[in-house]
């Protein structure tokens, strides 16, 4: 706890940087490319649009049960947290190791590298919110006021994020091997987290382990909310509250008991 | 400048005057070896358990007062600019005190923070905020950055596009307006044509005067001799002297230097 006060603390007097290191991140990334900053946006339109073919028209897979939103907005309010989850998590691994000559050379709060990383996909995010948006307003999708609700699971979700970050982005640091461990992970995690089908189809002996799966409990939730179907499940969510705050806890000090040796490893 | 020499086992006080302190300082570093994956796991939760270690520094004391101007030099690899690493908080040592009072600027490897694809302008204020300047601070000196750069014309074009002379005296000057405490500098006056150079240590002789404390690593024996106060002739990661710069200098140069017959 004292540990997160001081780094709290640090990164505060260091937010100068921060700011600078996010829009350094945002600035440079399509830098040199065409259509720019349009990526965000199309990236996640493309991936939409093909998986709803393969399991809205192939596969069929059904969308929540009593109402009748079209998969593709159903798969979206899911696919476009999972995304951010899923860059924040795979940047932020590479985040001290491609910042090497800086952590050779200058001293300053390591973590911002990773936070940066992080709140930069945020922004990315923040842009492709905006299709949805759109999206949803063409199939007029009713929302109603437990919409409000995504702003406390977005909160869990990045204390969710920052924790994993924060432990990947420190030991890719020490073996390389974890960005490939990494990268399977998320593979095999965005297929045990109800982001292409219902939550409400898995049977229920399994239902504890989708308990257990914050991102789960995280991604089910926005459906919830977002597209009408009441509030969040209430113990659930403080479930993944109660993980996330754990992981972040667990993270962290991984993150500071390696610190010291980051420069002599890198 | 007096001649002072420190006698390792009477270091412990730390006066108000003093800048840097090395106590008994050393650093070792654990070499990577090839492992199974079940060493693999422990080593990552709990850290290597491996005994090969290379030390770079063993048993280093020395102080530096404020406002002296302190030259170390030593062959490659003898731990010098493990020193400095030390002194910027970049890394902790593996045994012993350090104790470093006032805002140090690393002049280490100019540039470290650039971004090629940003512009001269936005370099600067990322630069800036890498060395812990405030967005007001850099604000207040940015005419006078852009002016010991002479790079207007240039200022928003992105650097990569400069030449590497441009890219020095933007990274340069960009440090040095951060108003040090202890400047430490690392060979950068190697790089850069002779113009440059010299408005280099014309700056560094300024700095010098206006009382900011200076730790030097460099290759050149002259430039150790007439600009430093002191130097420390580390070797074998170990000091071998340490005295005045013309004493230090003459020791490093007998030593690579031996006489025949």
């Amino acid at each position: 706890m004292l540990e997160l006060i001081k780094e709290i603390h640090a990164v505060f007097k260091w937010h100068e940087l921060l700011w600078q290191m996010v829009g350094r991140e945002v600035k440079t990334r399509y830098k040199q490319s065409i259509l720019g900053y349009f990526w965000v946006i199309l990236n996640p339109l493309a991936q939409m649009l093909v998986m709803s073919f393969a399991f809205s028209i192939i596969l069929r897979i059904p969308t929540n049960s009593s109402s009748n939103i079209p998969y593709s907005v159903f798969l979206f309010v899911a696919l476009l947290p999972w995304n951010l989850f899923a860059n924040s998590l795979s940047s932020a691994s590479g985040s001290l190791v491609n910042s090497a000559s800086l952590i050779t050379k200058v001293y300053f709060p390591r973590t911002i590298l990773v936070i940066s990383t992080i709140l930069a996909k945020i922004v990315d995010f923040l842009f492709a919110l905006t299709v949805l948006i759109i999206y949803m307003i063409i199939y007029q999708i009713p929302v109603n006021f437990n919409l409000l609700w995504v702003i406390p699971i977005f909160f869990i979700q990045q204390i969710f994020t920052l924790g994993l970050s924060l432990f990947f982005a420190a030991s890719n640091l020490l073996y390389r091997d974890i960005q490939y461990l990494l990268s399977l992970l998320l593979t095999l995690w965005l297929y045990l987290t109800p982001v292409i089908y219902p939550a409400d189809i898995v049977p229920a002996k399994f239902k504890i382990f989708f308990q257990l799966n914050p991102m789960a409990v995280i991604i089910n939730a926005y459906r919830q909310t977002v597209l009408g179907g009441g509030p969040p499940n209430y113990t659930s969510l403080l479930i993944a509250l109660l993980l996330s705050t754990l992981v972040l806890f667990l993270g962290l000090s991984y993150f500071k008991s390696r610190e010291k040796i980051f420069a002599d490893n890198i | 400048m007096k001649l002072k020499q420190h006698n390792p086992t009477s270091l412990p006080r730390v006066s108000n005057d003093v800048a840097i302190s090395f106590l008994h300082v050393t650093k070792e570093f654990s070499l990577q070896t090839q492992k199974t994956f079940k060493e693999f796991l422990p080593a990552l939760f709990f850290g290597e358990k491996t005994q090969d270690r290379f030390t770079a520094l063993s048993d280093i004391s020395f102080e530096i007062k404020k406002g002296e101007c302190v030259g170390i030099i030593g062959p490659n690899g003898s731990g010098k600019s493990t020193i400095l690493k030390l002194i910027a908080k970049v890394m902790s040592p593996t045994s012993g005190k350090i104790h470093v009072h006032g805002k140090v600027s690393p002049l280490i490897e100019l540039g470290a923070g650039m971004h090629p694809e940003l512009t001269g302008r936005e370099n600067i204020y990322l630069n800036g905020a890498i060395l812990g300047l405030k967005r007001q601070q850099i604000d207040a000196n940015f005419q006078s950055i852009v002016d010991f750069s002479e790079l207007q014309e240039f200022l928003d074009q992105p650097v990569k596009h400069y030449s590497s002379g441009m890219y020095m005296r933007l990274a340069f000057s960009i440090a040095i307006h951060v108003n040090p405490e202890i400047l430490l500098v690392d060979e950068i006056l190697a790089v850069g044509d002779a113009n440059f150079q010299e408005k280099c240590f014309k700056k560094m002789a300024e700095f010098k005067k206006s009382g900011v404390t200076i730790v030097f690593v460099s290759h050149s024996l002259d430039a150790v001799k007439n600009f430093c106060d002191r130097g420390i002739y580390i070797n074998h990661s170990k000091i071998v002297s340490q005295g005045s710069s013309k004493e230090a200098t003459q020791k490093y140069f007998d030593d690579t230097h031996p006489v025949n017959g």
